[in-house]
C-alpha cells in the first residue's frame, strides 16, 4: 500500500474492500449535533497491525468506537466480517476493545478483572484462560492486588489482558500506550508483532508518531475528523519529516550567522527578528549537522535553537495542506 | 448461557452496589430503625400500650415511607449509573451478552439489595419490640409491601440512572415531592404513588394484625399501575440500554 494523502476538500472515494478486509468503513460520518467528530472516512483493514494517527480531538476514538459498535455512524457504514457491528453482541466473540479512559473496576483485582471477562465470554476453561491471558500481559505478581492500587501503566496492561482473553481476531486499541514505561511498552509491542503474525487485525489509535515506529504496517493519519493520509507507515513517516521545518535561534551575533546560513544549501529562508533568526529548512537533519560549522567558521556563539512548529496539529495540518 | 439473567453480571452488580462506602451506608439504613426501636425500648414508660402503634409508625412512615425509596434509589440509580460515570460499563458493553440481559440482572440485584436492607430494618425493630400484640403477621406484611415497594422503585430507579446523569436528584425530588408530599396533598396522585402501593400491599397481608386506619389504594389500582409502572420502566431501561452510545469526550 502507498501512501495516499487527502486534500481537504476532496471526498475519498471508497475504496473497495481488500478480498482479507476484516475492518470496512464506507464514507462513515458521525456528528454529535453540530460538532462532526468523523467526515467521511473509508478505508479497509486486513490482518496486521494498523495505526490510526492524530492529535487529540482528531476523531481516533470515535472511529474506533464505530469499529466496536459502541457507535452508529451517522452517515455511511462500518463494517466487520462484512455486517455492521452496532447492536449484534456476538461480534464480541471475534472483537474486542481497549477503551482509551484507563477506568477499570477498581474493587476488583486484576485477576477477577480478567476473569470476569473470560465468563462474559462463556469461555470453556475460565481460569486456564486467565491464567495465559494475564501471563501475557506479565502482571502475574500484581494480579491479585485491586485495580484501585495499580498504576496507570497497570491498569493499560490489565485491560488488555482482559480484551485478549478470548484470543479475539480483531483487537482495538485506544491509545494503548498511555501510561506504561518504556520496558512494558516494548514488551506490549513484542505481544502484539506476536499477534499480528498469527493473522490477527489490530487497530492502535495514537498521537505520537514514534509509539508505531516498527509497529504498524499501515497508517491512517486523521485530522479534524478527516482521513488526511493513509499508507504504509514508513511513507506517511517521510512525508511528515521531509516538511518544511522552523527553527527560532538566539546568537551572539545573529545578523552575522543569518548571512553564513544563507549559504547552506538545506537552508531556504532566514528572517531576522527581535527574537532570533526565524530560519527554515526542508531538510532538518542537514541543518543541525552543518550548524554548529557554520556557527563557528563565523565566529559566533550559539544561545539557543528551537524549534517553533513542531506541535502535533502543525505536522497533522501540513499532510491536509499538501 | 440461558436464561433471563447473566450470573457474571449479577456477581459484578453485587459487588459494585456493596463496595465500601455503600456498605456502610446500607448497614447504618438497615440499623437506624433498630436504634431508634432500643431507645423506645428503654425509654418508654407505657411499653405494653405504645408498642403497636409505636412499631406501626414506625415501618410505615420511616422504613417503608422513607428508607425503602432512599435504599431503592441508591440501589436503583447506582445499577448502572457508578459505571456510565466512571466509563466502565463499556466493559460489559463488549461482549457477546444481550444488552436486555444486563437490564434485567441488573434490575434484580438493585431490588434484592434493597430488600437485604429493609429485611432487617423492619424485623430487627419488631424484635426489639416484641409483644403479645405484635404476631409475626405483623413484620410479614410489611415484608411484603417493602417487597413490592423495592421491585416497583428499583425498576423505575434503574430506569432512571440510564436515562439522566442527574437520576439521584431528580429520584430525590421524585420520592420528596411526589410521594411523600403531593400524594398526601392530593388523594389522585396516591393511585401513581409506589409508597401507598407498598402501604395497602401491608394493609391486606396483615389481614388485621397491621392497624393502618386512614384510606389506602385499593389492591386492583396497586396491581394495575403497579404493573404498569414496572413494565414501563423496564422497557425504558431496556430501550435506553440498547440505545446506549459510548461518545468521545469533544
Amino acid at each position: 500500500m502507498t501512501a495516499t494523502l487527502m486534500k481537504e476538500e476532496s471526498s475519498p472515494v471508497a475504496p473497495a474492500p481488500e478480498p482479507a478486509a476484516r475492518i470496512v468503513l464506507r464514507n462513515a460520518s458521525r456528528w454529535y449535533g453540530n460538532v462532526v467528530a468523523v467526515n467521511d472516512v473509508s478505508c479497509a483493514l486486513g490482518p496486521g497491525i494498523t495505526g490510526v494517527l492524530g492529535p487529540n480531538g482528531a476523531g481516533k476514538s470515535t472511529v474506533l468506537n464505530m469499529m466496536a459498535g459502541l457507535l452508529s455512524p451517522s452517515a455511511g457504514e462500518v463494517l466487520v466480517n462484512g455486517a455492521p457491528t452496532a447492536g449484534r453482541p456476538e461480534v464480541y466473540k471475534t472483537l474486542a476493545l481497549v477503551p482509551e479512559r484507563e477506568a477499570v473496576h477498581s474493587f476488583l483485582t486484576g485477576f477477577e478483572f480478567v476473569r470476569m471477562s473470560a465468563r462474559l465470554q462463556n469461555l470453556a476453561d475460565v481460569d486456564g484462560a486467565t491464567k495465559r491471558a494475564v501471563a501475557l500481559v506479565e502482571m502475574e505478581a500484581a494480579q491479585n492486588r485491586p485495580v484501585g492500587t495499580y498504576s496507570k501503566g497497570m491498569r493499560q496492561r490489565i485491560k488488555i489482558a482482559g480484551a485478549m482473553v478470548h484470543q479475539p481476531d480483531i483487537l482495538l486499541l485506544d491509545e494503548p500506550f498511555n501510561g506504561m514505561d518504556p520496558r512494558q511498552r516494548l514488551q506490549m509491542m513484542d505481544v502484539m508483532r506476536r499477534l499480528a503474525a498469527e493473522g490477527k487485525t489490530i487497530v492502535i489509535s495514537s498521537h505520537i508518531l514514534e509509539e508505531l515506529n516498527d509497529l504498524a504496517t499501515n497508517v491512517l493519519v486523521m485530522v479534524s475528523g478527516r482521513l488526511a493520509a493513509s499508507g504504509h507507515f514508513r511513507e506517511i513517516r517521510r512525508l511528515m519529516t521531509d516538511r518544511p521545518h522552523t527553527f527560532t535561534i538566539r546568537s551572539s551575533n545573529d545578523r552575522l550567522l543569518a548571512a553564513a546560513l544563507l549559504a547552506d544549501p538545506s537552508v531556504f529562508g532566514v528572517e531576522l527578528t527581535p527574537a532570533g533568526i526565524v530560519l527554515r529548512t526542508a531538510d532538518r537533519g542537514a541543518l543541525t549537522r552543518h550548524l554548529p560549522g557554520t556557527a563557528r567558521t563565523a565566529n559566533v556563539r550559539l544561545l539557543e535553537i528551537r524549534p517553533t512548529d513542531e506541535s502535533l496539529e502543525s505536522v497533522f495540518s501540513y499532510l491536509v495542506e499538501r | 448461557m440461558t436464561g433471563p439473567f447473566d450470573s457474571t453480571v449479577m456477581w459484578l452488580t453485587w459487588r459494585q452496589l456493596f463496595a465500601k462506602r455503600r456498605l456502610y451506608l446500607s448497614a447504618a439504613f438497615a440499623l437506624a430503625p433498630v436504634v431508634i426501636s432500643l431507645v423506645f425500648r428503654f425509654s418508654s414508660n407505657d411499653l405494653a400500650n405504645a408498642s403497636v402503634p409505636f412499631l406501626t409508625s414506625l415501618l410505615r412512615e420511616i422504613v417503608v415511607g422513607t428508607l425503602l425509596p432512599i435504599a431503592a434509589l441508591v440501589f436503583g440509580t447506582t445499577a448502572f449509573g457508578g459505571e456510565i460515570d466512571d466509563g466502565t460499563l463499556v466493559y460489559l458493553l463488549v461482549k457477546p451478552l444481550a444488552r436486555w440481559r444486563v437490564v434485567l440482572t441488573k434490575y434484580v440485584v438493585a431490588t434484592a439489595c434493597t430488600l437485604a436492607v429493609m429485611i432487617p430494618a423492619i424485623v430487627l425493630p419488631w424484635l426489639v419490640v416484641r409483644n403479645p400484640d405484635l404476631p409475626w403477621q405483623f413484620t410479614l406484611a410489611f415484608l411484603a409491601g417493602a417487597t413490592v415497594g423495592a421491585v416497583v422503585y428499583c425498576a423505575i430507579f434503574v430506569a432512571l440512572g440510564l436515562t439522566t446523569r442527574r437520576a439521584l436528584v431528580i429520584g430525590l425530588i421524585y420520592v420528596i415531592g411526589l410521594e411523600i408530599v403531593w400524594s398526601r396533598l392530593i388523594s389522585g396522585i396516591k393511585s401513581l404513588s409506589v409508597r401507598e402501593f407498598a402501604v395497602a400491599v401491608t394493609k391486606q397481608v396483615g389481614n388485621g394484625a397491621v392497624q393502618i386506619s386512614d384510606a389506602v389504594v385499593k389492591m386492583s389500582t396497586v396491581w394495575t399501575m403497579g404493573s404498569i409502572l414496572l413494565v414501563a420502566a423496564i422497557l425504558i431501561a431496556i430501550r435506553s440500554l440498547s440505545r446506549y452510545e459510548i461518545a468521545e469526550r469533544l
